[in-house]
């Protein structure tokens, strides 16, 4: 195979969710000497990019979105391997993402599909799952040194466990040290202006622009 | 008639015992590739021209496919990491042994709710609800509203997420005291109308089994003619709180339905897999959670609305597949995008209630605005949706013409779902103390009424 035939196997790979193959290829590709940072900015990055829009765009659905972040995971890590195990600089994280559905909530879908597109723009995402307790939160942002909290919700009656974490921050005077990002169906931008959180989407593509724009004001 | 309750036993054994699975095993080893699996050997097939289909081969094969489906993958307990499955000969019994009709509420104001079948010439069962949450001032009035409409056969009252002042958190003690006090209201404002005995669906300000279980007394809570709600996690699973609901509602011996909303463009992908996934939904309805009857809302994962074509061919292949293979009793509950007092909403009710009920089933009137907007629902919405649902039946309205009608509904209002207007809150709408919609509603439900008559849409009146 040439490479530019590699380049379209791997991005086939992406597509038709295969990530054993997606490992393969990108070992190969690795093998021809191919630069790893261009393996990720010219065919993973835009592919699942490409993907994240079909999503937002419900052309796919919820399995072909996952079963695509499983094979670009797959891809990643390779090349993650061959950068350590080499004097290139990898390329910077663009920042660490605490995510979580709130306390007493035990509905995670939507949670799940922000966690792959924040994925996929670059972040490192440390997902606490469903029901998490408020001060875990802090905890664990504490434990990773971590840029952005985000709080999912789907329930009227645990919204107000988005403002409780934000409440905790604030008591334990570490209110300005994270970004809160919120979210959920019920979560409005006047909910956000209530209870003080730093950033509201509604949909999981617009969390991953919001985290990148929010993290970038804040660097500046 | 024994079912259900259904060997509530075997069912929390399989909770404890069942073959052990991860949830992302849950997921991807089984509820995915089995879906792909059944839609392709049953050859299920989506046809976005004909939103109500009438053809039975394609309800049976819906069915076949959703027995298969259920089968194989059953139900995950995320608490135990176990699978709930059962035979063949099990889900037949627990359907064969289904009656098919209650009575529900006490004395003068009860009413029977039926299976119903495609085209039937019985009236749907019309149950008005705000789903929503509303200020704590607003619950009684609110509450009022909507039971005093004369086409209620039954009320869920809308949902507080404050109590005296203190916001309600799930899982606390405020939760608990304002699932009590919602009980309690929810009883006065029903008394107020002079409907005492009116089946009231409750309480929906209880997301924990301790809340749930709080609000259960026969003399100024929950009563055993109520009806109480056990959800599900999407898609296809339960936890340890929601077996403790089912549990304790069957010992304390009220009705009990089961909540069910499988998402389109979530893990049921397009509307052929949600549609099975709706089915094995209501399998799962009947056999773990152990319920009388269902409350179904599939749902768009990007707009949280279910009045898009594709979700109105979800509801209505469901409801074919249910009416002409069991005797389940299940309630269609309407999610529009465009919220009260705007034109599109009424619309959007209206093709809900159409396209429910000449596919068999009875009526659970309206979420608004996508769900999402506290205050934001009136009685109205409901009003229309069952005014129209009843018209169907009354006028003896076929598939096929149903059909024609939601067509050209669905171009009136369609490409408007994202964009969708939120219209004004209950406040705007209702005049508070007289609990009497405003005159502007009032000319605009007038007026949209009668732009739907003159489309061909029937009204019972």
């Amino acid at each position: 195979m040439t490479i530019e035939q590699l380049y379209e196997a791997l991005k086939n790979s992406i597509v038709e969710f295969k990530p054993e193959e997606a490992k393969q290829i990108t070992k190969k590709l690795l093998e021809a000497q191919i630069d790893p940072l261009k393996v990720l900015d010219e065919i993973l990055n835009p592919t699942m990019e490409e993907i994240g829009e079909q999503f937002d765009r419900m052309d796919i659905f919820l399995p072909e979105l996952m079963g695509a972040a499983e094979a670009m995971r797959a891809a990643t890590s390779v090349l993650t391997e061959h950068i350590k195990k080499s004097t290139i600089t990898p390329t910077e994280v663009k920042g660490k993402v605490v995510l979580g559905t709130v306390s007493g909530d035990i509905h995670e879908i939507g949670k799940n599909i922000v966690k792959i597109m924040l994925e996929v723009s670059g972040f490192e995402v440390l997902d606490l799952g469903r029901d998490v307790p408020s001060l875990k939160f802090i905890e664990k942002a504490e434990e990773v040194n971590a840029d952005v909290i985000a709080l999912s919700a789907l329930m009227t009656t645990t919204m107000h466990s988005q403002r409780e974490v934000i409440e905790l921050l604030e008591a334990l005077g570490k209110r300005n040290k994270y970004l809160v990002l919120i979210g959920g169906n019920p979560t409005t931008d006047s909910w956000r202006k209530e209870i003080g959180a730093d950033g509201w989407a509604e949909t999981a593509v617009g969390a991953a622009k919001l985290v990148t724009k929010m993290i970038q004001e804040k660097v500046r | 008639m024994g079912t259900p309750p259904w060997r509530i036993n075997e069912v929390l054994d399989r909770a404890q015992n069942g073959p052990i699975c991860l949830e992302k095993d849950f997921d991807f080893k089984f509820l995915v590739p089995e879906l792909q699996r059944v839609i392709k050997e049953y050859d299920i097939c989506f046809d976005k021209s004909t939103p109500i289909p009438s053809d039975d081969s394609l309800a049976d094969s819906l069915w076949k496919a959703a027995m298969d489906f259920y089968l194989t993958v059953g139900t995950l307990c995320t608490d135990t990491y176990r699978r709930i499955i059962f035979t063949e000969n099990e889900i037949k019994e627990a359907l064969g042994n289904f009656p098919g009709k209650y009575t529900l509420g006490f004395g003068r104001d009860s009413r029977e709710i039926t299976n119903r079948k495609i085209e039937d010439t019985r009236m749907p069962f019309c149950l008005f609800s705000p789903d929503i949450t509303c200020d704590e001032d607003l619950f009684i009035p609110m509450s009022m509203a909507y039971l005093q409409e004369p086409l209620a056969d039954g009320v869920c009252a809308p949902i507080l997420d404050e109590i005296e002042g203190m916001p309600i958190r799930s899982g606390s003690p405020t939760e608990v005291k304002g699932s009590v006090a919602h009980a309690m209201m929810f009883r006065e404002a029903a008394r107020r109308v002079g409907r005492p005995g009116i089946f009231l669906k409750s309480v929906g300000t209880a997301e924990s089994d301790a809340a749930q279980i709080a609000a259960s007394n026969p003399e100024w809570g929950e009563r055993l003619t109520d009806g109480r709600f056990v959800a599900s996690i999407s898609e296809l699973k339960v936890n340890n709180s929601l077996l403790n609901k089912m549990v304790h509602f069957h010992t304390y011996g009220c009705f009990v339905g089961a909540l069910m909303g499988p998402i389109l463009g979530g893990f049921s992908g397009g509307p052929e897999g949600t549609a099975i996934v709706g089915l094995a939904y209501h399998l799962q309805g009947l056999l773990v959670n152990q319920a009388h009857f269902l409350n179904y809302f599939p749902f768009h994962l990007k707009y949280t609305c279910n009045t898009m074509r594709e979700l109105l061919w979800v509801i209505s292949m469901t409801y074919q597949s249910l009416a002409r293979n069991s005797n389940l009793i299940s309630l269609s509950n309407g999610f529009t995008a465009a919220g009260p007092c705007t034109s599109m909403v009424l619309r959007e009710a209206a093709a809900h209630s159409l396209v429910s009920v000449v596919s068999g089933s009875n009526l659970w009137e309206i979420a608004v605005a996508k769900n999402r907007h506290k205050n934001f629902a009136t009685p109205m919405e409901a009003r229309i949706a069952c005014e129209v649902g009843c018209g169907a039946v009354k006028e003896m309205i076929s598939r096929n013409d149903a059909n024609e009608i939601t067509l050209t509904l669905l171009k009136s209002y369609e490409k408007d779902i994202e964009t969708a207007p939120l219209g004004k809150s209950f406040r705007e709408c209702y005049d508070i103390r007289k609990v009497k919609p405003s005159p502007e509603y009032t000319e605009l439900f007038n007026t949209i009424r009668k732009e739907l008559k003159d489309l061909g849409v029937p009204f019972i009146y």
